[in-house]
């Protein structure tokens, strides 16, 4: 088991109260990684202090023909 | 044979006959149940048929068209939904086996509207489980068939929806589209599907999938019946706080404007998975079609679908994770392609969650500035590749990988547009070498349905696809 996957049985045990065996546990660990990382990425290119989850609806709205 | 060929009309033809006393709402609604019988047993599309009380609420719309009352431009229409929208009292399942008995304690917001406008209820159609598969695959329900080649997959999440109208079994039919749900069984089984701007139809009394990327939308065989259809289920409502105060457009009004001169974007973008040679062909003679008729066709610069695909795989997983926590830890019995489909939710950090939403004010800015720069609307595949077997498709007994695989195959082209929450448009555009239906998609600024819709409309008055009839 690596770290991640190690990492993620914690998660599922300690703080979620589900439980996955091994194989399962690192099919997640690459997922979570994988999309973790996108909007890590993402995010760090983009986002500042002030950007607000609402920002899409009133985007929508203002850019509407 | 009559009764065949009343089911073989269009919604909006068959509506205005009604109006006019040329037909009875009774008549339609029993070539529809005529329809019905042979293909059903084909299909699989109906989860629950309500012969009786469809037959009875026709004649009670003959009564009133007949005191001088006609309710609305769908008034003794015979139609069925997705078994997710709510109707009080009445079984609900979502696609579910968890569900298979629950009853609705409330009726959702679209029924109402449709009620309200005097629609005829058949009754309720398969789905994927909990609308989370592309494919049409139901395990609880059993598989949905596409009319077209019952080996093949019909697309989900609205599968039932997809498969009805196509088969003429019913005039309209709601879907729901969280990735593609509406476009994916629009274009495998070619009929119309839209999906409207995020806040244009109350998702009230709908089970969701996501909240945030659910959209209620219509599926029909034309674009003017998808138009009339809209705007009868498109509005404000108070129960539903993300939906627009922005006045629905008399959408059929405005369909017959032509495409002489509008700008449309177009694009082959390859994706999570590339656009195959049939398909791309398929999508490029609907634009030179669109260009014969007056319309200037540019290339569109698409921008890397890959974050807008993750950032909505990220806010799914989380905001269905909470929802099914229940179910889940009690070990219910959801398919195991929609439970490894759920699973990561419950491992991705809530800041990630957070950023997805925060990135898609972003998405939006720099989709309008870069692909919609000076175009009116983008033209591209719905599905990129010829429409599958429903054996080649079933990932049940394979587990998470290949079902992330699948699902990112059938999505790459569609889910973008639930981040991006913009109107998208299936409407079909040819047939694959198998016989299957080939649709191209049409995106549009915010809340500009209209003029997809008269994109739509044009190219139908140009071709034939959508006049075909599974045989």
């Amino acid at each position: 088991m690596d770290d991640k996957t190690r990492l993620a049985a914690g998660l599922a045990k300690q703080f979620q109260g589900l439980t996955y065996d091994d194989k399962r546990l690192a099919e997640i660990a690459a997922e979570v990684e994988v999309l973790n990382e996108a909007v890590r990425k993402a995010a760090a290119q983009r986002l500042t202090f002030d950007d607000d989850p609402a920002a899409f609806a009133s985007v929508l709205a203002k850019e509407a023909k | 044979m009559i009764n065949d060929d009343l089911a073989l009309r269009d919604l909006s033809d068959v509506a205005d006959a009604i109006a006019a006393g040329r037909i009875t709402s009774v008549q339609a609604t029993e070539a529809c149940l005529a329809r019905i019988a042979v293909w059903q047993p084909r299909t699989n599309a109906f989860l629950r048929l309500n012969k009786e009380k469809a037959l009875e609420q026709a004649r009670a719309m003959d009564k009133e068209l007949a005191a001088g009352k006609r309710r609305g431009p769908l008034h003794g229409v015979p139609m069925a939904h997705k078994d997710m929208y709510y109707r009080a009292g009445e079984i609900s399942t979502g696609g579910s086996a968890i569900r298979r008995n629950w009853v609705a304690p409330v009726t959702s917001t679209a029924l109402q509207k449709l009620d309200a406008a005097g629609v005829v209820e058949l009754g309720f159609l398969n789905m994927a489980e909990f609308a989370a598969g592309p494919t049409g695959h139901n395990v609880h329900h059993g598989h949905c068939r596409n009319p077209w080649d019952d080996k093949r997959v019909t697309g989900g999440s609205s599968s039932g929806s997809g498969a009805s109208v196509a088969a003429r079994m019913v005039y309209g039919a709601l879907g729901s589209d969280t990735g593609g749900s509406i476009r994916l069984p629009a274009s495998a089984c070619g009929v119309v599907g839209m999906k409207a701007t995020y806040g244009r139809v109350s998702r009230a009394g709908a089970v969701a999938r996501s909240w945030t990327l659910d959209h209620v939308g219509p599926l029909t065989r034309t674009v003017r019946d998808n138009a009339r259809m809209l705007a009868v289920v498109a509005g404000h409502d108070p129960d539903d706080s993300t939906t627009s105060e922005k006045p629905v457009p008399d959408y059929e009004a405005l369909l017959e404007g032509g495409v002489r001169g509008l700008r449309i974007g177009f694009a082959l973008p390859d994706a999570l998975v590339p656009v195959d040679a049939e398909i791309g062909a398929a999508v490029q003679a609907a634009a030179d079609a669109l260009g014969k008729l007056g319309a200037i066709i540019a290339p569109a610069q698409m921008p890397d679908f890959t974050d807008l695909y993750r950032a909505a795989e990220v806010i799914v997983k989380c905001e269905a994770a909470a929802m099914h926590r229940p179910w889940m830890e009690a070990n219910a019995p959801y398919a195991n392609q929609v439970r490894t489909r759920t699973d990561a939710g419950y491992f991705i950090p809530a800041t990630q969650y957070i950023d997805a939403l925060r990135l898609r004010a972003h998405f939006v800015r720099e989709f309008l500035a870069q692909a919609m720069h000076g175009v009116d609307a983008v033209l591209l595949p719905a599905i990129p590749f010829p429409i599958p077997t429903i054996e080649e498709t079933d990932v049940e007994a394979s587990g998470g990988p290949a079902t992330l695989k699948m699902v990112a195959r059938f999505t790459g082209l569609t889910r973008p547009f639930n981040t991006l929450g913009l109107p998208a448009l299936s409407v079909p555009c040819g047939f694959d070498k198998n016989g299957a239906p080939i649709g191209l998609q049409l995106i549009g600024r915010p809340f500009d349905e209209a003029l997809l819709y008269r994109i739509g409309h044009a190219y139908q008055g140009a071709t034939e696809h959508h006049k075909k009839v599974p045989a």
